[in-house]
């Protein structure tokens, strides 16, 4: 099993809010997977939880074998590093650095860029965004940064793709670019994809989409 | 992160530029306000300690009491002596009570590196109808020379010519002006007791102290002769190979008799008070400097601590620690600190470079010509560390606060 959630739980706040409540869920080794739900269900606090950026108040969460609240920082960091990627509504591009500097921080943190240079502009080429490699993200369309943002997050071939509304602020067109750009790399990577939308179109296309309602599996 | 920190700053120039410039004032204006007063003390040391003896030991003065005959008159007779009027004034005669006992200490000592017995005299000096009351002191040129670098200030004859005797004097440029006298011409000298005695000048001495320009040198036999006193002397002036040891060497010399035994920076005590007070101000004023340049410091990275949330976000999420966040914000600091630094340093140095170039007659830096500015390693090393030390405690709270932000943090309060 590639991900597996035990009896997770989350609440926040003072007094405490309950958002999530008793999810057990299993996600297998390439497959695509859509939460889906209203606003407030608690699907992107989900899919926080299950990438490690967020922790559970009840419950556990294993990926690859290993139980994230148990993992020591190091070892977290390194295993997000090369083993997840993130992509979010928001394309969270660091506006001072190129297209293709942005696209290889994350082989930075190992000193990988070098590494890493070939592969990251032939996801640039791939994804129509090769002759504005040194561009800086505000020379860029709106489409064209989470294109960008999604190769960072593709550029150290990681295992684990977790995206949050990936195509929430974008256009229909530019919309079915970047959900084609996740669709294949699921396909032709075998990328296991957790994906939080409220598009149903774009759910139905996943293999399993998962409905909470009110924090709960529906 | 280097290369993130350095983009973050270029992205921002005018910013940076405003806190670089706070850590180029700082350590510029140290390395400036030091090295011009550590060049004046430096040269005010200097004079201190070359120009004079580094231990005088002299004659103490002696004031009577109520009690101080009683011993001589009356010896242990009586347990109470009243005197009508009772004894007062000062003890005539203050003389180095065994001078020959300090000159055999004082020779068989090795941190001694010379030493001149020398006896002073208040005295009028009189040529035609101008008349100057001043000091004249008697020596052994050979030894005085040895003791003081008053024989580097001779402008006019030998210092050593006052060895030949024969009422022979040696005067400052000072006491020549007051006198309208030149070389070679007899002046008259007296103590205000017995008729004056005539002195032939042979040199005159130029150290561009007013003070010490208005005074006269004779053989120490010759003053002896005219003082009435044959073999006294009421100062020894001692110079030791380490002038550091002198005040340990004159606080133990004091128990060897009953002569007073000073050295020099004792006796200059109030000159190192005002270099004390310096030192306070001009720390004082950099200090202000380097605090309105670390809270630009501070301001603009917290700033940029909360505008870069969102960087922070993506950095975290792709597995970046806390401390490389740290590290991205604090290194910002450092690079401003280690630019800042390297610039006001060489701006500061090429100040002091300047400032020497300018000429200065005024005393007592006169025989320097120069102003005297101090560029001593030290004063780059202290305004390095200081300016360095300001910009990395300034980075550290707001490197701190974005350490502690956390990824889930920024992305729930929806950071844009």
């Amino acid at each position: 099993m590639a991900i597996v959630a035990k009896k997770i739980g989350k609440a926040i706040g003072t007094p405490p809010v309950r958002i999530l409540t008793d999810i057990n869920l299993k996600i297998d080794d390439g497959e695509f997977v859509a939460l889906t739900g209203r606003s407030g269900s608690g699907k992107s606090t989900l899919l926080y939880i299950l990438s490690s950026l967020d922790s559970p108040s009840e419950g556990s969460v294993e990926v690859a074998g290993h139980d994230l609240g148990k993992m020591a920082d190091p070892e977290l960091y390194k295993f997000r590093n090369e083993k997840m990627g993130f992509v979010f509504q928001f394309h969270y591009l660091i506006s001072e650095l190129t297209a293709i500097e942005n696209v290889l921080l994350p082989a930075v943190k190992n000193r990988r860029q070098i590494e890493r240079r070939a592969y990251a502009e032939s996801l640039l080429e791939q994804f129509g965004l090769g002759d504005k490699i040194h561009r800086l993200p505000r020379q860029l369309s709106g489409g064209e940064q989470q294109r960008l943002a999604i190769a960072r997050a593709l550029v150290m071939q990681p295992k684990y793709l977790f995206a949050d509304e990936p195509t929430g602020s974008l256009d229909s067109a530019n919309g079915d670019i970047v959900m084609n750009i996740i669709r294949d790399a699921n396909k032709n990577f075998g990328t296991t994809v957790i994906m939080v939308t409220h598009d149903p179109d774009f759910a139905a296309t996943a293999n399993r989409a998962i409905n909470l309602v009110d924090g709960r599996i529906s | 992160m280097i290369g993130l920190a350095i983009r973050y700053l270029l992205a921002k120039r005018r910013q940076t530029i405003l806190m670089l410039l706070g850590i180029f004032f700082g350590a510029a204006s140290y390395v400036t306000i030091s090295g011009f007063m550590l060049g004046f003390r430096g040269y005010l040391v200097d004079q201190l300690v070359n120009n004079n003896p580094h231990i005088h030991i002299e004659a103490r003065e002696e004031f009577l009491t109520s009690t101080s005959l009683n011993e001589a008159f009356y010896n242990d007779r009586y347990t109470h002596v009243f005197w009508s009027p009772p004894p007062s004034g000062r003890k005539d005669n203050a003389i180095v009570e065994k001078p020959q006992g300090w000159y055999a200490r004082l020779r068989a000592d090795p941190r001694v590196a010379a030493f001149s017995p020398q006896l002073s005299a208040s005295v009028i000096f009189t040529n035609g109808k101008a008349t100057a009351p001043t000091t004249l002191i008697g020596c052994d040129p050979l030894q005085q020379e040895k003791v003081t670098t008053i024989g580097g200030y001779i402008v006019e004859g030998k210092f050593s010519d006052i060895a030949a005797g024969g009422n022979r004097v040696v005067i400052g440029k000072e006491l020549q002006r007051r006198l309208g006298v030149r070389l070679a011409q007899n002046i008259l000298v007296s103590l205000g007791k017995g008729p004056p005695s005539p002195f032939k000048i042979v040199g005159v001495f130029d150290s561009g102290n007013k003070m010490t320009d208005n005074v006269a040198y004779g053989s120490l036999v010759d003053v002896q002769k005219v003082n009435g006193s044959p073999n006294h002397v009421n100062k020894i002036a001692v110079r030791l190979f380490d002038h550091t040891q002198a005040a340990a060497l004159a606080t133990a010399w004091e128990n060897f008799g009953p002569e007073k035994v000073e050295s020099w920076d004792q006796i200059n005590a109030n000159v190192f008070d005002v270099f004390r007070i310096q030192d306070a101000i001009r720390f004082l004023s950099i200090g202000a400097i380097m605090v309105v340049a670390g809270f630009g410091i501070y301001n603009v990275l917290n700033m940029m601590v909360i505008q870069k949330r969102r960087d922070i976000a993506i950095l975290r999420s792709m597995g970046y620690s806390t401390r490389e966040i740290i590290s991205l914000f604090f290194t910002q600091g450092f690079l401003l600190g280690i630019t800042g630094v390297a610039l006001g340093l060489s701006c500061g140095y090429g100040i002091c470079l300047y400032l020497r170039t300018i000429p200065f007659k005024g005393n007592p830096m006169q025989s320097a010509g120069y102003m005297l500015v101090s560029t001593a390693p030290e004063i780059y090393l202290q305004a390095g560390f200081l300016a360095l030390a300001t910009a990395c405690l300034a980075s550290v709270l707001p490197a701190r606060a974005a350490g502690k932000l956390t990824p889930i943090e920024i992305i729930r309060s929806g950071a844009e």
